[in-house]
């Protein structure tokens, strides 16, 4: 690692943070980067050798994936300082992830049934944005959904295997879920400027949608394995044709608005950016 | 009309296309289908390339690597190196020499491009989640790169880089890896 790179990270400008392409880019770049700060405390501690290399590979390849979005949103997409300025050097309240991301890996049950209802969440939000109007959106999705099918069958094998363990890890994943998935949902918080995201192309379906089209995903999952009643009552109709999400599911603003935990703010972020904030501009 | 001193499309490509993996020696960025396009104006190069695995650590390797490929070239005076996205890069953009390389190196070769098998785009996915599954592996099956056995089973989806799982040849008892399908 040295510090004398040419470009200094104070000499970098953040782009505008409210502008729809960014604000929509920084949705997906924040949540990838978080997830895979959160998934890289297994390394070294998994219960297994393949658990700790699944969990390292993935989370590298989280934090890659925030990488590609990072760069759709600086000029030159060669311009590390520039990337690591946007990834590691913005305040708590500037990160748009959802909150679900930042929780601590708890114990290997909640991590797999995050694991299991953020990956259904990301492969669905990454075939809306196939078809996106922006192309480099399009492509990248298009990359990083043959790259994510891997994780995606990594929290399916975890899921069945735990369901059909035996009682223990039954039960186990059962309290783990019935604990993720109501923060889950948040990750279909509706996003600051949605409507004109929709209106100008660039993000093909609402988030209500991406919602309806991961219940119809899990749903009967959770169902099959005895999980049925972990939804909240207000969403068990949701394979009704005129099902709407209810008004009121979403009543605060969270994650996609910055407001964040302690899990990110005094967790998460300050280890994150440690070194960031002690050498910028640093390259390794 | 070629001079020496204006650098030609063909002979910047030719340099950029033998340029080696850095984590896979054998395999050139041109046996990778890596190269997008190459424009010469001048003395001045500008090299498009597509990244492979999209996490992969070698990318900056490789895009110096280029660089210092292409500046050795007589006229040569400025050259840019820019990664795209656009079209994305998958694995059936691997050479026949690429496949003969890998499987020389001890790693079977892709058989396709990102198969996201049964997950329809625009639509729910086609098994049920709880569906019991073949064996790991049975439906992105590769024969055994050292013996040719098709005998093989993966044994982890994640291996020692990201674009490669790890598998294991029931004929040769041979561990062998295979790229991923991207």
């Amino acid at each position: 690692m040295s510090t004398d790179s040419p470009t200094r990270a104070d000499e970098v400008e953040l782009p505008d943070l409210d502008d729809l392409r960014t604000a929509l880019v920084l949705t997906l770049a924040d949540d990838e980067l978080v997830t895979g700060h959160r998934h890289s405390h297994w390394t070294g501690v998994a219960p297994s050798l393949e658990e700790d290399l699944a969990f390292s590979t993935i989370a590298q390849d989280e934090i890659n994936h925030a990488d590609v979005w990072y760069q759709l949103l600086v000029d030159d997409n060669g311009d590390r300082a520039a990337i690591d300025e946007l990834g590691l050097g913005r305040r708590p309240d500037q990160y748009r992830h959802a909150v679900l991301c930042e929780r601590p890996p708890g114990d290997f049950a909640y991590t797999l049934a995050r694991h299991w209802c953020y990956d259904h969440f990301d492969d669905i939000r990454l075939d809306v944005l196939t078809g996106s109007d922006d192309k480099e959106i399009a492509a990248v999705a298009t990359k990083l959904r043959h790259e994510e099918r891997y994780h995606l069958e990594h929290a399916d094998h975890w899921f069945r295997r735990l369901v059909r363990g035996g009682d223990e890890a039954r039960e186990r994943l059962g309290e783990a879920i019935q604990e993720v998935l109501p923060e889950a949902l948040w990750l279909f918080e509706p996003l600051p400027h949605e409507d004109s995201m929709i209106a100008e192309g660039l993000l093909p379906a609402y988030t209500g949608a991406q919602l309806v089209r991961w219940l119809e995903t899990i749903a009967p999952a959770l169902e099959e394995a005895g999980f049925g009643d972990a939804l909240p009552t207000d969403l068990t109709d949701w394979d009704r044709e005129d099902w709407q999400v209810p008004e009121g599911t979403f009543s605060e603003q969270r994650g996609r608005y910055g407001n964040h935990t302690d899990d990110f703010v005094e967790d998460v972020w300050p280890e994150m950016t440690a070194l960031y904030r002690e050498h910028p501009g640093a390259s390794w | 009309m070629k001079t020496d001193l204006i650098p030609s499309v063909d002979e910047v490509r030719a340099a950029v296309a033998a340029v080696p993996d850095p984590e896979l020696p054998p395999v050139t960025v041109g046996m990778l289908g890596m190269i997008h396009d190459v424009r010469v104006d001048g003395g001045a190069v500008e090299i498009e390339l597509l990244p492979t695995f999209s996490g992969c650590p070698a990318t900056e390797m490789i895009e110096r690597d280029v660089r210092d490929a292409v500046a050795g070239i007589a006229g040569v005076e400025d050259v840019a190196i820019r990664f795209r996205f656009d079209p994305p890069w998958t694995a059936d953009r691997i050479t026949d020499e690429g496949h003969e390389r890998l499987r020389s190196f001890g790693i079977a070769p892709p058989t396709g491009s990102g198969a996201v098998s049964d997950v329809k785009a625009g639509g729910r996915r086609s098994l049920p989640v709880m569906a019991s599954r073949p064996e790991r592996g049975a439906d992105d099956p590769r024969p055994c790169p050292y013996c040719g056995s098709e005998q093989t089973a993966q044994e982890s989806p994640f291996g020692p880089t990201p674009c490669r799982d790890i598998r294991f040849c029931d004929s040769c008892n041979q561990p062998f890896e295979a790229f991923k399908n991207l």
